[in-house]
């Protein structure tokens, strides 16, 4: 190498551990803004001196009172209602999604694309628009206020089949002479779907499951509507929100606090677990095949 | 181990477009058959019809005996290799031939002998604990290969499944398709646009264009009484020689006029050309590159023709000629009573002259494309 081209070897070196580092400062300052808030809320769960927000953020007294206090509150109640809710939600909605998109995905029947189509455009529409009547149906079937919990495992999972698109477009990517051999070595369509198809697709199976538990383990909107004031019914978002009200806020802000840490354990295990097969679930479809 | 036959079979999809008009066969037990034709022709169509991976527009197809229109590929107890292998990525090779077993929840012991029998047979013993994306082409082939052998089923089928494989590795894989055809002793439906395969595996072969049978023979009898231009063209290679011509009627009998020359016929031609009641008329001579005389000097009958390329096959020479009229010929000629002058003469450019004799003539007349005299 010459010592001009050498030079510039270097010089483009080091312009470009310049740009790295310029980049990486940028990242470190959006995450310290990105965590702030997360990291206050976690040292003011483990505050004893006061209920109340405070001008300051490291608690003068630390104490494991407010994680106490949450068990003698309704909090265990509306932990485990948020719980079965999405649990339930996440199976029903990953099996409806699946079967779903297998359909699309391989059979050819009449009105298929019409049928993908009006979907598409249903899906547009916010789902709050459909609030006032399903409290309506739910109140008449007796599945609101103190029952919610079903009433709301039914508003999760009844438009579930719409939400498609990511999975069949990654069965899409499979072939077709899979199924096809399959069949022919005396598959059902079932078994071609449950030990070829899924055993292929675990990254957007799991990423089904993760939305699909996600969603109502953070609803507020319909959680709160659907149990209407009932605390029996409600789920943690609801709970704990009624704890910020002007009269609530002074007494209940760090009991807040720490129902809000526990809130978000199960999700990030969660996603420290399934991580991995997150980040491929949302890319794979587009790139593989 | 089962006759398979199809009556009035069609396939018309849903906009309209018919891919098989009318397929009436009859396949015995134990028969190879080959349905060969350029792509598009409908054979692949027919074949997943048989296996059940296409509805069946018209028509009804038999299995032993049993119309089976209506069921499931699972329920007609058949083995498919696919021309993409379509193995299971995510069962090691083992699993892939067992999946059908354990389908049908074979007792594991059975399986496991079935399996490793299947593995040896196909030499990919070694094999059996990888995946297939750790196989090359050729043992992923023998994999969906053992995959349909293990089955035991009735019928075999097999859509181009040496397509995707190289040259070398396709002649061999096709021996090796002969040889197990031999152990299985099954009926075999296999689908390929490559006529050499059709040629050398099947005991018949149907020759399909455009949605239609155009012919059904032995190998024999497709290559030696093509019954239209198409299969004449489309069976053998290099292609055969097609030549405007006319058919002249002499009192009692026939002769060709080609290029020049006149050229008899043999008495078995006159006869049935004498029972149609064919006259004088234009028609298209085919020879084929093989059958075709090669003259060195200029006597009666003989075509003169100029050598554009000479090409070295080893064993033949193939000799591209163009006849004073332009028209092209392709000639077969075996090296090995050549003598060096000979040689030396069929240099491009030179003149040579070839001519036919009666038997290797085929006639067609080109309203119709069909053969005056077979068919």
């Amino acid at each position: 190498m010459s010592e001009t081209s050498m030079k510039r070897h270097m010089g483009l070196r080091a312009s470009r551990t310049l740009a790295n580092t310029l980049i990486y400062i940028l990242l470190i300052a959006i995450s310290i803004i990105w965590l702030i808030p997360f990291f206050c809320i976690v040292l003011q769960s483990f505050r004893v001196e006061s209920t109340w927000q405070v001008g300051y953020v490291a608690p003068k007294v630390w104490g494991l009172d407010n994680y106490q206090k949450l068990f003698a509150t309704d909090f265990p109640r509306w932990y485990m209602n948020t719980f079965i809710i999405s649990v339930f939600t996440a199976l029903l909605q990953t099996v409806i999604v699946l079967c779903m998109s297998y359909t699309l995905s391989r059979f050819r029947f009449k009105m298929r694309k019409p049928l993908m189509r009006f979907m598409l455009i249903l899906g547009m529409f916010p789902g709050m628009l459909t609030m006032i009547i399903l409290y309506r149906v739910l109140k008449d079937l007796g599945l609101t206020q103190a029952n919610a919990v079903p009433g709301l495992i039914l508003v999760y999972v009844a438009s579930s089949g719409m939400g498609y698109y990511v999975s069949k477009g990654f069965f899409d990517t499979i072939p077709k002479s899979l199924d096809e051999a399959a069949r022919v070595d005396g598959a059902t369509r079932f078994q071609v779907l449950r030990k070829i198809i899924l055993p292929l697709s675990k990254p957007i199976v799991i990423y089904t499951v993760l939305t699909a538990f996600m969603g109502p383990w953070g609803d507020y909107v319909f959680a709160r509507y659907i149990s209407f004031g009932a605390s029996a019914g409600m789920n943690v978002a609801v709970g704990l929100y009624n704890w910020l009200t002007p009269d609530q806020i002074n007494n209940n802000y760090t009991l807040f606090c720490a129902g809000g840490v526990l809130v978000a354990i199960p999700v990030t295990l969660l996603f420290l677990f399934l991580q991995k097969y997150y980040v491929e679930g949302v890319t794979g479809g587009a790139v593989k095949g | 181990m089962a006759s398979v036959k199809l009556t009035d079979v069609k396939k018309i999809y849903d906009n309209k477009v018919t891919a098989v008009h009318d397929f009436n066969l009859e396949i015995k037990d134990k028969e190879f058959v080959v349905f060969v034709g350029p792509s598009g022709c409908g054979k692949s169509t027919t074949l997943r019809m048989i296996a059940g991976l296409e509805d069946i527009s018209e028509g009804t197809l038999e299995i032993d005996g049993e119309v089976v229109n209506d069921l499931q590929p699972k329920d007609r107890n058949i083995a498919m290799v696919f021309q993409n292998y379509a193995l299971y990525p995510h069962m090691t090779v083992y699993d892939n031939i067992a999946f059908s077993l354990r389908l049908k929840k074979m007792p594991e012991d059975e399986i496991y002998e079935r399996v490793t029998n299947a593995a040896q047979i196909l030499g990919i013993t070694e094999y059996l604990t990888r995946k297939p994306r750790a196989l090359s082409g050729g043992q992923r082939q023998r994999v969906a290969i053992g995959r349909a052998m293990v089955r035991n089923a009735k019928v075999f089928l097999m859509d181009e499944p040496l397509s995707n494989l190289d040259a070398k590795l396709r002649n061999q894989m096709r021996a090796e398709i002969i040889l197990l055809r031999q152990k299985l002793d099954t009926t075999f439906i296999y689908v390929t646009h490559d006529q050499t395969e059709a040629m050398t595996l099947g005991d018949r072969i149907v020759i399909m264009k455009d949605g239609f049978i155009e012919q059904v023979g032995t190998p024999q009898e497709v290559f030696d009484t093509p019954v239209n231009l198409f299969v004449a063209g489309f069976i053998g290679s290099p292609q055969m020689n097609f030549l405007k011509a006319n058919l002249v009627k002499e009192g009692s009998g026939y002769t060709v006029d080609v290029l020049g020359v006149k050229l008899p016929l043999n008495e078995d031609q006159i006869a049935v050309l004498t029972q149609k009641g064919v006259g004088s008329q234009e028609i298209i001579l085919g020879v084929r590159p093989e059958h075709t005389s090669v003259l060195f000097d200029n006597q009666e009958g003989a075509i003169e023709c100029t050598i554009d390329v000479n090409e070295m096959m080893g064993s033949e020479l193939h000799l591209h000629l163009s006849s004073q009229n332009d028209d092209k010929i392709i000639v077969r000629l075996p090296t090995v009573d050549l003598t060096k002058e000979q040689r030396a003469s069929l240099a491009y450019g030179n003149k040579m002259y070839i001519t036919f004799p009666a038997k290797v003539m085929h006639l067609f007349d080109p309203a119709t494309e069909r053969s005056l005299i077979d068919g």
